[in-house]
């Protein structure tokens, strides 16, 4: 359906996105995972022809967008990462003019902006002011507006950053809802990898404009499958224990996290009793030894080295 | 287009106390300035410090006075000095017996032009003093009025159109002043939404909606537009019909101009968005702006007293002095289209320009 051809983009002699491809099937739910930086918000602003690329190609059915942008753009609903709404209208004033703007039929438009505030859990809320609503509030009425002329694709920008729990979870089962039960194909980009998990079936990991990773949740696990994860939690944690920890045979990567160690070994390698040696002699009691499923998480710190949220 | 002018109508349904503010600023302004104006133009106090002093201000005070332009009031000698000194007073005048003395606190145009009258009242007077010799200035003085009355070579002044010059009046100049001036600030306020939405986001909603592009700038600038003149419209009609000041006979022409004006500005204010990046740049530059615009205009003045060849030439750039100019043209001298086409044209010119550049400048920052 839509596809990115070695798509690049340079600002200023800088290269934000780095010859990507990518592509996304109709009905599928794709995950664009990566830190802050990384380009994933450039690269949606090429796909929904929002920003020209630099080189490469965004095609829709086998066909270049970059000249031609409006068959894209109509079955495009996007939600930008940045609240964009008008605060000073109410939530069903914002509805009622993207609807207009979108030439929703008038006869329809009523029926279609009190489904999307029902979508999103606002019907209760629809007269009152977009600037007296909380954060979580603005972005489910954001979402909203993105919906109103039933887009086929929708490509959402970080939609849940700096929200409550209760908004968050209620943005991302409605796009879960949209996904699963109205067949709507969905781009995600996120840094906060449980929700790319959560809602995605395939995933592009990004880092420094390249795409570093991508394959189905289950093939990017199993680029981790030669190495196990173990949490380990000690009495106290000093540098001689940790330098100590390191130099057991078989273990690939020590992090700290105040009390406890992650500790990245080979598969099947039985690092236990060295373990429990190394700890103890340095009068230091293991408090908890637990082996972890690795996330998507543990492949980017596999692959790049840092964590999402570095 | 309609949409997004019909957004922008409901947001300042909700706060509409910038264009109500503005509107009453307008009429507030022409009001203390025209009084201010009338106050401060008249007033010239004179005394003499001769010993015969009574004498000699008697003798001069219904001389000074038979020019309507000037009120010369004999005033205490520490008191005129005191109102020159605090400025309550542009200058004062010692006088003597066949002299007279300026007491200023700068040389100002208008110590200047009180001067000049004085020195022709002096000199009349020493001219009329040679000619009686001997005899009696006030029958000398008698003589030459009657002559002058029936003199061999008549001086009549008319208009180009025949008829009596008019009087220039600089209350309706700060009237079409401060309401112009004001409009400009509501225009640039409501020209800024296009960054407001461009920062927010809602401008690349709407790029990807079927909107076009010039539906998108349409929208606000059709907008801006009708803002801005309907608010010149109110206050000119309150001035016109309940304040019963005389914009002349064609209030049509008037509302022409003013149209042409604020369709000027509103490319103006393009052109101004087109340099910066966040509303809030465009809420500190352009307020700070558009003061100076009145002022090199000569909007405050009196015409002629701006002469300066590059202050004249930066104020041509902007659309405020064609304005003024047409607008004093229609109300003073009846001017018709003819003569008012020039200042159109020029601010139509200013208004093809900055729009032109100022989308430009916008739409390239956008890629």
């Amino acid at each position: 359906m839509i596809e990115t051809v070695k798509l690049s983009k340079i600002f200023k002699g800088k290269k934000a996105v780095d010859e990507i491809d990518l592509y996304i099937d109709e009905g599928e739910s794709i995950g664009l995972l990566g830190p802050n930086g990384a380009g994933k918000s450039t690269t949606i602003s090429m796909i929904s022809t929002l920003l020209k690329p630099t080189s490469g190609d965004v095609k829709l059915n086998g066909k270049s967008t970059i000249k031609n942008p409006g068959e894209i753009r109509r079955i495009l609903g996007v939600v930008p990462q940045e609240i964009a709404l008008y605060e000073e209208l109410t939530a069903y004033e914002n509805l009622k003019f993207f609807g207009e703007i979108y030439h929703v039929k008038k006869n329809i438009l009523e029926q279609r902006t009190q489904e999307v505030l029902e979508m999103v859990g606002l019907k209760k809320r629809q007269k009152e002011l977009v600037k007296t609503f909380s954060g979580g509030m603005k972005r489910r009425v954001n979402i909203a507006a993105a919906l109103l002329h039933q887009p086929k694709v929708l490509i959402l920008d970080e939609p849940t950053v700096g929200i409550d729990p209760q908004s968050r979870n209620h943005i991302l089962e409605t796009v879960r809802k949209l996904n699963e039960e109205y067949g709507t194909t969905v781009l995600y980009t996120s840094h906060y990898m449980e929700e790319v998990e959560q809602l995605c079936k395939r995933v592009y990991i990004m880092d420094h404009g390249k795409v570093v990773a991508a394959g189905s949740k289950e093939e990017l696990l199993s680029i981790l499958s030669s190495e196990d994860m173990i949490q380990v939690t000690l009495s106290e944690t000093s540098e001689r224990v940790v330098e100590k920890v390191k130099a057991i045979n078989n273990i690939r990567r020590v992090d700290v996290t105040d009390k406890s160690l992650r500790i990245i070994s080979k598969k099947g390698s039985s690092i236990l009793s060295d373990l429990v040696h190394a700890v103890e002699s340095e009068a230091i009691h293991l408090t908890n030894f637990q082996m972890e499923k690795p996330s998507l998480e543990d492949v980017f710190l596999h692959i790049t080295g840092r964590t999402l949220r570095d | 287009m309609f949409p997004l002018m019909k957004a922008q109508f409901k947001k300042d349904i909700r706060s509409p106390w910038l264009v109500i503010l503005l509107t009453i600023g307008s009429i507030l302004f022409t009001f203390i300035f025209t009084d201010l104006h009338e106050q401060t133009e008249t007033t010239v106090p004179i005394f003499s410090s001769e010993p015969n002093s009574r004498e000699v201000e008697e003798k001069w005070e219904p001389l000074l006075n038979a020019n309507q332009d000037y009120d010369f009031v004999i005033t205490d000698e520490l008191e005129a000095q005191t109102d020159v000194e605090d400025g309550k007073s542009e200058a004062a005048i010692r006088l003597s017996e066949s002299d007279y003395q300026i007491i200023a606190a700068s040389n100002t145009q208008a110590v200047q032009l009180v001067e000049d009258y004085v020195h022709s009242v002096f000199t009349k007077e020493a001219q009329l003093q040679a000619a009686s010799g001997t005899g009696n200035v006030d029958t000398t003085r008698e003589k030459v009025n009657g002559y002058l009355e029936e003199a061999p070579f008549q001086m009549q002044t008319e208009s180009i159109e025949g008829g009596e010059v008019p009087e220039y009046n600089m209350q309706l100049q700060l009237l079409f002043g401060f309401t112009l001036f004001l409009a400009m600030f509501t225009i640039g306020f409501k020209v800024n939404a296009v960054t407001s939405d461009k920062v927010s986001g809602v401008w690349d909603r709407m790029i990807l909606s079927p909107v076009s592009k010039t539906g998108m700038y349409a929208g606000h600038l059709f907008y801006s537009f009708m803002i801005g003149f309907m608010q010149i419209v109110i206050v000119l009609a309150i001035f016109n019909y309940v304040m019963d000041y005389d914009l002349g006979h064609n209030f049509g022409m008037i509302l022409t101009v003013a149209a042409v004006f604020t369709l000027s500005m509103v490319s103006l204010a393009m052109l101004f968005t087109g340099f910066i990046k966040t509303p809030e740049q465009f809420n500190m530059i352009f307020p700070s702006v558009m003061p100076i615009v009145p002022v090199i205009s000569g909007v405050y003045m009196p015409p002629g007293l701006i002469s300066h060849p590059v202050l004249s030439f930066v104020a041509d750039l902007f659309p405020l002095v064609h304005a003024i100019e047409a607008l004093m043209d229609i109300a003073i001298f009846d001017a018709g289209w003819l003569e008012i086409t020039m200042p159109l044209v020029l601010m139509l010119l200013i208004g093809v320009i900055c729009m032109g550049v100022g989308v430009n400048l916008i739409e390239r920052r956008t890629k």
